[in-house]
């Protein structure tokens, strides 16, 4: 065994290890990667360090975190060991995930149209109806290709055993794909030795991927579709993703106020004057899109946009409404979905799921609050939500109240041990921390998926949350050929 | 070019040369009241309250402050967040407006304005206080490194230009703010007897003039040691070789602006390009007589109000939202409309939680 994993406790009782097998020997596709880290000193690892904080600090690549009374910008801790998936187990990934997004899409099709599954009771329909982000306004209307989820970032666990579940669809805004690009840089800055034994399959082409979708799904004829990033500014979170895709990618980063409507035609505002838009890759909510249709006041948004959207003039991405497809629980209804629709078995599992809005399912949830994970069916970034195991009596008896109070909106599942993987606590020890997986599928004339994605790494000890608002970190992610 | 995009462009450049010149302004007056030790009291409120009528707005000290010296004027232009001319704000603002265009400038660039932004944040008013003269020579290198690295690695584009007559704008408008407050000084005195230790006293002041704007070896250059006001108003309105004289600057912002527009000499495509084309002229058909005659307070008022006049126009043209006129069968189509979402994007309202 080498020097740095010499002191390193995988627990194999308690948890699956990415690295380690149940003996103590590395796996075999991190076999090469475990040898190499034994040749480091302790003094190599503080230098490769600093090296990746200068280049994060360097780009700017910092968000948000909310709470408090003015945003703190914080460097998103990033971890040095990578997490690598071998090629059979990401061929499977990939396949799940793309069964899983097609039949997503079907389904918010569907919805907002025929509502046919709704009429074979496949789904309740108050359950669909009645979700937060159903919008209403938008049955009948047909996004160009028939596509509403153009860009997709499902959350990946393993559980104790190593099998890939599928936790949660981010089916509205997904971020965290900066993230992917450049801890692949800066590993390769830092550790250009590691990636000589491997054949690392690249993502660079990520944004070249991006734009080339969102070109496909333009809806006007122009043969060189403008496409624009809308953003809600520089005091979002993800702030320095927008900026960095639209630059990556080459289009414009506006904001709501550089765009205008005019005769139902989108326009940004130019030292030159209106300029026709075509397709928007827009990170800001529903909610905000159009003070005319959704909150009125909203500052973020366009008026007039969504009246454009609906005669075709311009393409929206992702898609007015998906949000109602990643409800946490419709989720738990994602296997039936793709029964219903492709009449195939799901590839990748769920996590099971019990419904507060089911009457069996809400006793159970009460009375077994200290070993669930109780999540508010439309919250994201690991807000509203309470993690049993690590929470006091008088937290769970106030979840509970508004778990009773309203129970549609509130979903439990088991506290899963997600599987850990070694990382640096600070540069002298080595600890198992736990991670999840998020691949981003884009889908344009057809699904594809860039091998790799975002690992998120809970670096506060024992902490379940990888969630970058609540602590978490990442790592780069390595597809491998062998 | 988005409008905002080169509003941002015209303003991050606009505030990096107002904190110089801020920094230039109580750089000067540390020297000069060194140099005038011997004869009068360094912390009198006449050293100081001067420095408050240039950037702008007196009553909004003396609300804050009970009296002008040395330790209140420097807190109110340096760090004092709620002037928003001091240096603190000014880098604050370049800051926020770089940050908002970060993918449209170079990295380095960015960095630059950052770095400044916390270095401030890291300089206690008591450090300020010890060692002025190391804490202005910062600002003044941070800002000639922006501006240098700008001048280096950015393309000659329209955002360059913008970059330039926000620049340029504001440096003819301090350079105009600083002689204002001294021109009861260079004005000439009639009937005063001709007094050894006053006309020292002057030359003290003129030379501390010439200094806040890096033009006393210059000016020497043209016009050895003859240091007279009028010398020294012509160099500073109206030389034209001088980078932080008057003319030059309006001349440099009228060149970019002509760029942009496609205007040329005697063809104006624009208010803006007229206006500026208006005051170049003036200011090279104007001599030191017709400042007097008009009255030298007079005279750079109106400068700074041509100035303010062209700056309205650029935001008018390029920045300003054309708002477009409403067919009636959108209104029709649309529920009620009730104006165009416009102003900065609401501070709780970008903090959607993210995905």
């Amino acid at each position: 065994m080498i020097s740095l994993f010499e002191r390193y406790d995988a627990c194999p009782n308690r948890f699956f290890d990415e690295v380690l097998a149940p003996d103590g020997k590395p796996r075999g596709h991190y076999d090469k990667m475990v040898h190499r880290f034994g040749q480091f000193s302790l003094d190599d690892i503080r230098t490769r360090r600093q090296i990746v904080n200068i280049f994060f600090r360097n780009q700017g690549i910092t968000f948000t975190v909310y709470g408090v009374e003015e945003g703190i910008e914080r460097i998103f801790p990033f971890d040095l060991i990578p997490r690598i998936i071998p090629s059979h187990e990401w061929a499977n990934i990939e396949k799940g995930l793309i069964q899983r997004i097609t039949a997503l899409n079907e389904f918010l099709a569907d919805i907002y149209s025929n509502q046919k599954i709704l009429k074979d009771r496949v789904l309740p329909a108050e359950l669909v109806l009645g979700s937060k982000h159903f919008r209403r306004e938008f049955v009948g209307i047909k996004p160009p290709l028939g596509v509403y989820i153009h860009v997709t970032g499902s959350d990946i666990i393993r559980d104790a055993d190593g099998h890939y579940l599928v936790l949660e669809d981010n089916l509205r805004t997904p971020s965290g794909v900066s993230y992917m690009l450049q801890n692949r840089q800066a590993l390769k800055r830092a550790f250009p030795v590691l990636f000589d034994r491997y054949k690392v399959r690249p993502i660079d082409n990520y944004p070249q991927e991006l734009l080339r979708t969102l070109q496909e799904i333009s809806p006007t004829s122009r043969p060189e579709p403008n496409v624009v990033l809308l953003t809600p500014g520089i005091y979002n979170s993800a702030y320095f993703e927008h900026s960095f895709l639209a630059r990556q990618m080459g289009v414009e980063l506006c904001e709501g106020r550089d765009l205008v409507v005019n005769n139902n035609k989108v326009y940004t505002r130019t030292t030159r004057g209106l300029q026709r838009v075509d397709v928007i890759y827009r990170r800001v909510d529903d909610d905000y899109l159009d003070p005319l249709v959704f909150r009125p006041d909203s500052k973020l948004g366009v008026a007039g946009l969504i009246n454009a959207y609906r005669k075709g003039n311009v393409a929206l991405a992702n898609a007015i409404g998906t949000g109602v497809a990643d409800d946490k629980v419709i989720y738990s209804f994602v296997p039936k979905i793709i029964r219903y629709y492709l009449g195939e078995e799901p590839i990748l599992d769920n996590v099971d799921t019990w419904l507060a809005s089911n009457p069996k399912d809400l006793k159970y949830i009460l009375e077994n609050l200290e070993k669930l994970v109780v999540k508010a069916a439309n919250e994201s970034g690991g807000y509203g939500m309470l993690v049993g195991p690590e929470s006091t009596l008088e937290e769970r008896e106030r979840f509970a109240e508004k778990i009773v109070a309203n129970p549609r909106n509130y979903i439990a599942q088991p506290t899963i041990s997600l599987s850990r993987h070694p990382s640096f606590f600070n540069d002298s020890d080595l600890g198992g921390c736990h991670i999840d997986l998020r691949p981003y599928v884009l889908y344009g004339k057809s699904p594809t998926i860039v091998p790799g994605g975002l690992t998120r790494v809970a670096l506060k000890r024992g902490s379940l949350v990888v969630n970058s608002s609540q602590g978490g970190g990442s790592k780069d992610t390595w597809v491998i050929d062998e | 070019m988005l409008s905002r995009v080169a509003e941002s462009l015209f303003w991050m450049s606009r505030y990096v040369e107002r904190a110089e010149n801020t920094a230039r302004f109580l750089e000067v007056n540390f020297n000069l009241l060194l140099d005038l030790n011997d004869i009068t009291e360094i912390d009198h409120p006449n050293y100081w309250s001067p420095l408050i009528r240039v950037t702008g707005d007196p009553a909004n000290f003396t609300e804050r402050y009970a009296e002008y010296n040395a330790h209140t004027v420097t807190d109110y232009l340096v760090f004092n967040r709620q002037n928003s001319f001091s240096i603190n704000s000014s880098i604050g603002l370049a800051r926020e407006n770089a940050r908002s265009i970060i993918d449209s400038i170079s990295s380095e660039m960015w960095e630059q304005v950052n770095n400044l932004y916390h270095f401030l944040q890291s300089v206690t008013p008591q450090q300020v206080h010890n060692d002025p003269f190391s804490f202005y020579r910062e600002i003044k290198n941070a800002s000639h490194l922006f501006q240098g690295i700008t001048d280096n690695i950015f393309s000659r584009t329209e955002e360059w230009d913008f970059i330039q007559i926000g620049k340029y704008l504001e440096r003819a408008d301090n350079t105009a703010r600083l002689i204002d407050v001294k021109y009861h000084m260079l004005m000439p005195k009639e009937g005063r007897e001709h007094d050894p230790v006053l006309d020292s006293f002057d030359t003290i002041q003129w030379m501390a003039v010439l200094k806040s704007c890096s033009a006393l070896e210059a000016f020497r250059k043209v016009y050895l040691s003859k240091i007279d006001p009028e010398n020294i108003l012509w160099f500073l309105v109206l030389d034209r070789t001088f980078p932080r004289s008057i003319a030059f600057s309006v001349c440099a912002a009228q060149e970019a602006l002509w760029r942009i527009s496609g205007s040329s000499r005697h063809r104006y495509a624009n208010n803006a390009d007229r206006l500026i084309g208006k005051m170049e002229a003036e200011l090279s058909y104007t001599s030191v007589e017709d400042m007097y005659r008009k009255g030298l307070h007079y005279y750079l008022e109106e400068i700074e109000i041509g100035l303010n006049r062209i700056g309205e126009q650029i935001h008018l043209l390029y920045f300003a939202y054309h708002t477009p006129k409403i067919e009636p069968h959108d209104i029709a189509e649309a529920l009620p409309f009730t104006g165009l979402a416009g102003g900065r994007a609401n501070w709780s309202q970008s903090q959607q939680q993210q995905q």
